[in-house]
């Protein structure tokens, strides 16, 4: 048995100390109101995780601003009315000695169901988003400069909630990374150019927020540690490299930044986020509500229906992966940017197996790990883990049917074959709905 | 002289304080596994406080296999009993009673979910417009679906509920059973109107045993069937007289009540009739691409602005049509049966509901669009308004809307701005009260 108990040490932050390395990463279901208050059935959700053992949570990605969703139903933390929600949460989650951070978050053009509240979504640039051709305004500076004070009340909102921390979402090509990025961020003014100009957005935000709820409150950055945007067509530009994210992470820490969180990709989702399978006949079923979304949705749906063309997008789409594996497929530049850094650092990537964990932070790759799909799947690894197994019985095989399904169905492990039969799959994954909001 | 609107109606078990049933209309604003949410709660309130007399709850699933979409409440288990519970109890603040509509989708499942991918029916062959897949449902079967139905109207009452509605139209199972378009079998429950009306029939009388004679029971049922409406290579379905004939019988059975509708499937020509809002039609249909076998047909059509055109011809009613189009169905079956009859079909002019109830067409009537449109309808007939300033337009944007919205208006010409429209849209979420 490997000696894993790196894994179990408390992690401190500056102002925030947790249990054990292990965060839940950021997942969103459906599971709210379409105006994006959050329900009991959230709730539900992330308690599993508390229950299972992770130090923290980081809850799903909750928009500053309703402009800012990515679909409908998601908990918001866009208005005080969402106060009581998050409070009610954060009180059960401390319940099972588990920490609470609130990703602040803004899709920017990356709106994959945009509601019917606006009909296009904001970004540093004009030009619709590449894959889905989900079309957007360009922010004037009054409007990014409006939207850096909702990233701030949003983190005054979290605190008074009780929230032990928060996230700020800067990268998996939200709007954030669409300034960051010089693949996407085509703008002539003080918000474009050169790297300082792009970093500008994020810096603000994290300047504005820190002048809201003081230096003490924990404040992360999820960053991605390079764009790859030409992952999956390699006839586009590669984005922000490595090189120039290490040099935004040490502006943010200089801002008041109190950690990062190691991701990657210019998009969401993204060849290496969350890396592994593309589920053709899962994402045939769950794409098409996706149609009237963007201008190229209807050429993607008949891609994805159409043999061959759709094993050839699930070749582009695994190639990454099977290179480097999904496992950890971050911890290289996690490692980059921990050098670069003086703040505790974590990274996400399809983590499941102590012994590798334990080795990443063993060697200095990161301070912990966050882990989204694999707990999905074990809501209990962190206990399994405990308990002497070094993965589980039944682990994450990475098919992605999770992310696909969860446009039209409840989130929750979609692939069959880690169930005895069809009905276990279902029953498991309609437990979320139990207790139900009425007793 | 009182206004025969806002007289009371009498069933034998059941008394309602004026002659305006909100019809079942739906939204998707529960949770998936078809718990009721406050959502809901808010979203009758709102009718309930407009001054109708009773409300016919949304569509209401009794089995889990014959759900319609994930996100309707449901009442197939008694874990749902507290949510019904309380829905009542607000709705009954404001002097209205509640009717649980107790449905089975059959084979007509828009968006059928994760957890059965095909639903029962009395005939093995898909639908016919978008190719829900269908398993001929065995006897044993029926037997459950019967006693599905007695459960969970013994599930109503224990919420205080005031009655339950079986329904019997629009295409779901028991429409299914009753057609002559759909019904193939060869057993007791096809052939012969008398084995096609079995399986809702003995619906009626297991509630019946199951609760007694003291609880208001009504049956909706698609007196018109007109299955060839929209599809004209299809057969006609029931006549008139046929289904004036099952009314009878239910009324035998036991029924308290039957409520008029019309069409063979839902939505169907002439049930919502009015408009065919073909860019809603198109946004929402993408996600049903992967409930049926004709489904990404129908989409790849709806994009082809002929094809647009040659619908509408079919679909499209003027507007000044759509009101009162079933009363002479309704007065039809009226004369035939002796329990009180409910009417639907766009009403909204007081003046056209008066006539209706002077001329012995339906005891009351049931709404649902305009009263999306104008929940408060009820208190502007009672202040002497013949018809809300800006009606219902029959633009079926609501319906087109609700797969992928929140129920609403979506008639943005109805409304001075679209921020306008969106307030009213997101006001079911208010949580002031």
């Amino acid at each position: 048995m490997t000696d894993a108990s790196v894994v179990f040490e408390p992690l401190r932050f500056r102002t925030l100390e947790i249990k054990n390395r292990v965060f839940r990463s950021s997942l969103a279901g459906r599971f709210n109101d379409y105006d994006g208050m959050g329900t009991p059935i959230h709730m539900n959700w992330d308690l599993k995780f508390a229950r299972g053992g992770v130090g923290a949570i980081i809850s799903s990605n909750a928009p500053v601003h309703p402009r800012g969703l990515i679909v409908p139903n998601y908990a918001h933390i866009d208005r005080d009315e969402t106060i009581p929600f998050w409070r009610e949460l954060v009180r059960r989650v401390h319940e099972h000695d588990c920490r609470y951070i609130v990703q602040l978050a803004f899709s920017g053009r990356q709106r994959d169901l945009g509601g019917i509240q606006f009909e296009k979504g904001w970004s540093s640039t004009d030009r619709p988003e590449p894959i889905h051709g989900l079309e957007c305004e360009r922010m004037t500076v009054a409007q990014i400069q409006g939207l850096v004070g909702d990233f701030a009340q949003a983190a005054r909102r979290a605190r008074e909630a009780g929230a032990d921390g928060i996230e700020i979402h800067g990268c998996n090509g939200y709007l954030i990374t669409q300034f960051l990025s010089p693949a996407i961020n085509d703008r002539k003014d003080e918000y474009g150019g050169s790297l300082e100009n792009r970093a500008r957005f994020a810096l603000e935000i994290v300047r504005a927020i820190r002048a809201e709820v003081g230096s003490d409150y924990h404040l992360q950055f999820k960053i991605s540690g390079a764009d790859y945007a030409n992952d999956l067509f390699f006839w586009q530009r590669k984005g922000t490299p490595l090189q120039e994210s290490l040099q935004v992470c040490r502006l943010l820490e200089e801002a008041g930044v109190d950690g990062f969180h190691v991701s990657s990709g210019s998009s969401f989702p993204h060849p290496r986020n969350p890396a592994g399978d593309f589920p053709v006949e899962d994402v045939v079923r769950g794409y098409d509500t996706m149609i009237s979304s963007g201008r190229h949705t209807f050429r993607n749906y008949l891609i994805f229906r159409t043999w061959p063309l759709n094993r050839l997008f699930r070749w582009a789409w695994q190639r990454p992966s099977k290179k480097r594996g999904v496992e950890g497929i971050n911890l290289g530049d996690c490692r980059a940017i921990k050098e670069a850094v003086s703040v505790p650092v974590v990274c996400t990537g399809g983590f499941q197996t102590a012994s590798l964990v334990a080795a990443a932070i063993g060697r200095g790759d990161c301070d912990g790990i966050t882990i989204g799909r694999p707990l999905i799947a074990n809501p209990d690894l962190v206990r399994l883990w405990e308990s002497g197994h070094d993965r589980p019985a039944r682990p994450c095989t990475y098919s992605n049917k999770c992310l696909i399904n969860q446009l039209e169905n409840p989130l929750g492990c979609y692939d069959e074959s880690r169930y005895d039969t069809r009905d276990e799959m279902v029953r498991e994954i309609l437990s979320v709905y139990d207790p139900p909001p009425f007793t | 002289m009182a206004d025969p609107i806002f007289n009371p109606l009498r069933f034998r078990n059941l008394e309602v304080g004026n002659r305006i049933f909100r019809s079942s209309i739906s939204g998707r604003f529960d949770g998936y596994d078809g718990s009721g949410t406050q959502t809901r709660i808010n979203w009758e309130e709102r009718f309930a406080r407009g001054g109708v007399g009773a409300i016919i709850s949304a569509w209401c699933g009794v089995d889990r296999r014959g759900m319609i979409v994930p996100g309707y409440a449901a009442i197939e288990t008694d874990a749902r009993i507290p949510f019904w519970r309380e829905l009542a109890k607000r709705v009954h603040e404001y002097g209205c009673k509640y009717i649980l509509q107790l449905a089975h989708a059959g084979r007509q499942r828009d968006i059928k979910g994760i957890e059965f991918s095909t639903g029962i029916s009395s005939t093995g062959k898909s639908d016919p417009l978008h190719g829900f897949p269908a398993e001929r449902a065995t006897t044993h079967e029926l037997e459950e679906v019967v006693d599905a139905f007695a459960a969970a109207a013994h599930r109503a009452r224990e919420a205080g509920l005031d009655g339950v509605e079986l329904h019997g139209a629009n295409g779901y199972l028991f429409t299914q059973f009753l057609s002559s378009a759909i019904n193939d079998r060869k057993d007791d429950h096809g052939g012969a109107l008398e084995n096609r009306a079995r399986l809702l029939l003995e619906a009626v009388r297991a509630v019946r045993a199951r609760l007694g004679d003291d609880f208001h029971v009504q049956v909706k049922i698609s007196v018109r069937e007109e299955a060839n409406a929209f599809l004209p290579w299809l057969r006609h379905g029931n006549r008139v007289e046929e289904s004036v004939q099952v009314c009878r019988w239910l009324e035998e059975a036991g029924a308290d009540g039957v409520h008029v509708s019309a069409g063979s499937t839902f939505p169907h020509p002439l049930n919502p009739a009015g408009d065919l809002p073909l860019r809603e039609v198109r946004e929402s249909y993408d996600g049903m691409i992967s409930s049926g076998r004709h489904a990404f047909r129908n989409y790849l059509l709806y994009r082809l602005p002929l094809i647009n055109r040659l619908m509408q011809r079919r679909w499209q009613r003027p507007p000044t049509e759509v009101e009162g189009m079933h009363l002479r169905d309704a007065k039809a079956v009226k004369q035939a049966v002796s329990i009180p009859v409910l009417c639907t079909g766009g009403f909204q002019t007081a003046s056209v509901v008066r006539r209706a109830l002077a001329d012995g067409a339906c005891d009351a009537v049931s709404i649902a669009r305009p009263l999306i449109a104008n929940p408060n309808l009820p208190a502007l007939w009672r202040d002497g308004h013949d018809r809300p300033p800006r009606p219902c337009t029959f633009s079926n944007k609501c319906l087109f809307n609700l797969l992928e919205n929140p129920l609403g208006c979506y008639d943005e010409s109805r409304f001075e701005t679209r921020e306008e429209m969106l307030d009213e849209i997101y006001a079911v979420f208010d949580r002031s009260a």
